[in-house]
């Protein structure tokens, strides 16, 4: 079973997307905010991780900078409720961009396509 | 009694400026207290790094670099489309009308040029063969674009340091094609238009020309190139790049140019990091529409539209005044700030 990591400050959308992901058959862990994820991520390992940006203390493209720095070859998706961070270059260390909206449609098809590289 | 400022009139824009000679300052005024911050540091990675080009989208072009040996980039500039961008390519999209409200989707093309391999190299520090190959590749990708019918407009932009916008300390430049020509460019244009009608020149050829004979605004001048600071100049020390010689279009002037070119931008961006305590600054491209759209709007564009490099010191803030009026207000007469750039 593939192994995905939510990060994700809001605890309803962390609950939807657990719920949601699970419901495809992965295996769900969700962190509340980057640090956190960075705790998760020194004990286990995950096949994909899906990041907000804007959270309290570091935000998410400081996470994915450090994961991607640490050599980590984890796809991760960027799921943010901001069009605004694609002007961040930063933003590259991560494999998609996916725009919150009330259809996890997306998230779900880059998410397969990820995994299925 | 005499005032102590100065309305100055842009003869390009036709934009006022209030250049407040009371609150000149010296260029010591803009060094920062501190060293300006760079951006978001993250030393253990950055897409732009050699070793990281898998992190980037498939690049559109290359110059070749000094590698393959362990520890040498495989190239020297290198274009990639934006990995995410706000705009995407595709075919002219049609304009939507509702009532007052016009709409169109998203098209267009988002660009970076990575001027070297090298993370920590700015612009006014690259050899000046180097800043010519960037030149060249820019010029390449103007008349890729150009080329193709669904955009009518590039703008080349760089912005270098945090306080000018970018997220990213690795030198980088941005061109963005887009489907309609935006509206100072066609400001522009039309200015150009109507004072080619009424006197048969070129408004910039002209202005170059008034700004030469009077020499107190000129920074530097080479065969091909003048460097000046504007009469009318909105922010301190921002400083226009003019060919000399009439010439319509950057992505059309000889590449023979481009050596002379090179070295008055880099002599221009070096004097400012050292007289300005290395600032953020933003660099645009201001050239015309691309010809086939300009040919249609305005025919005989080649006589009066003249490409120039514009490079803004970010040393002062927009704020609700310069936003409500459209005034701005420059605390450096212009003729100071040109003999601290001379010197």
């Amino acid at each position: 079973m593939k192994r995905i990591l939510i990060v994700e400050d809001e605890e309803a959308l962390c609950l939807l997307y657990a719920e949601e992901l699970s419901g495809e058959g992965y295996d769900v862990t969700t962190a509340r905010d980057a640090e956190q994820a960075l705790d998760i991520l020194k004990r286990e390992r995950f096949d994909l991780i899906v990041t907000d940006i804007r959270m309290p203390g570091r935000d998410g493209v400081e996470l994915i900078t450090q994961i991607v720095g640490l050599r980590r070859d984890v796809p991760i998706v960027i799921n943010t409720a901001y069009q605004s961070y694609r002007d961040d270059f930063m933003t590259w260390a991560a494999d998609a961009y996916v725009i919150k909206s009330s259809s996890l449609d997306e998230l779900k098809a880059r998410i397969r396509e990820l995994l299925a590289r | 009694m005499s005032s102590p400022s100065e309305l100055r009139k842009d003869p390009i824009s036709g934009r006022w400026v209030i250049i407040a000679a009371e609150r000149s300052k010296r260029p010591d005024d803009f060094r920062p207290a501190k060293p300006a911050e760079r951006p978001r540091s993250v030393p253990a990675f950055c897409p732009f790094c050699p070793g990281n080009e898998a992190k980037t989208p498939p690049e559109i072009l290359a110059l070749a670099g000094a590698g393959p040996e362990p520890g040498r980039a495989p190239w020297s500039v290198r274009v990639v489309p934006n990995k995410f961008p706000a705009l995407s390519p595709g075919a002219a999209p049609a304009r939507v009308k509702r009532g007052l409200f016009e709409s169109m989707d998203g098209i267009g093309v988002h660009e970076v040029v990575i001027e070297s391999p090298d993370h920590d190299t700015e612009m006014a520090d690259l050899p000046r063969g180097h800043l010519r190959d960037i030149l060249a590749v820019y010029q390449a990708r103007l008349r890729a674009l150009e080329a193709e019918p669904t955009y009518a407009y590039t703008q080349l932009f760089k912005n270098k340091g945090l306080e000018a916008g970018a997220s990213l300390f690795h030198p980088h430049t941005q061109i963005v094609a887009l489907p309609i020509v935006p509206k100072r460019v066609k400001e522009e244009l039309y200015a150009a238009e109507r004072f080619h009608k009424q006197t048969g020149s070129c408004l910039f050829c002209r202005t170059l020309g008034e700004e030469r004979a009077a020499a107190e605004r000129i920074v530097r001048t080479n065969a091909r190139f003048a460097a000046y600071v504007p009469f009318a100049s909105r922010f301190p020390f921002e400083t226009h790049i003019l060919p000399v010689r009439h010439e319509p279009l950057f992505s059309a002037a000889a590449e023979d140019a481009l050596d002379d070119l090179a070295d008055i931008l880099g002599g221009v961006l070096s004097r400012m990091k050292s007289l300005l305590a290395d600032p953020s600054y933003n660099l645009v491209l201001h050239q015309s529409a691309h010809p086939a759209r300009a040919r249609r709007r305005w025919p005989g564009f080649e006589a009066f539209a003249h490409w120039y490099l514009e490079i803004i010191p970010v040393l002062t803030h927009v704020a609700g005044f310069e936003w409500g009026t459209g005034f701005y207000i420059n605390p450096v007469a212009p003729e100071s700030a040109a003999t601290f750039l001379r010197d």
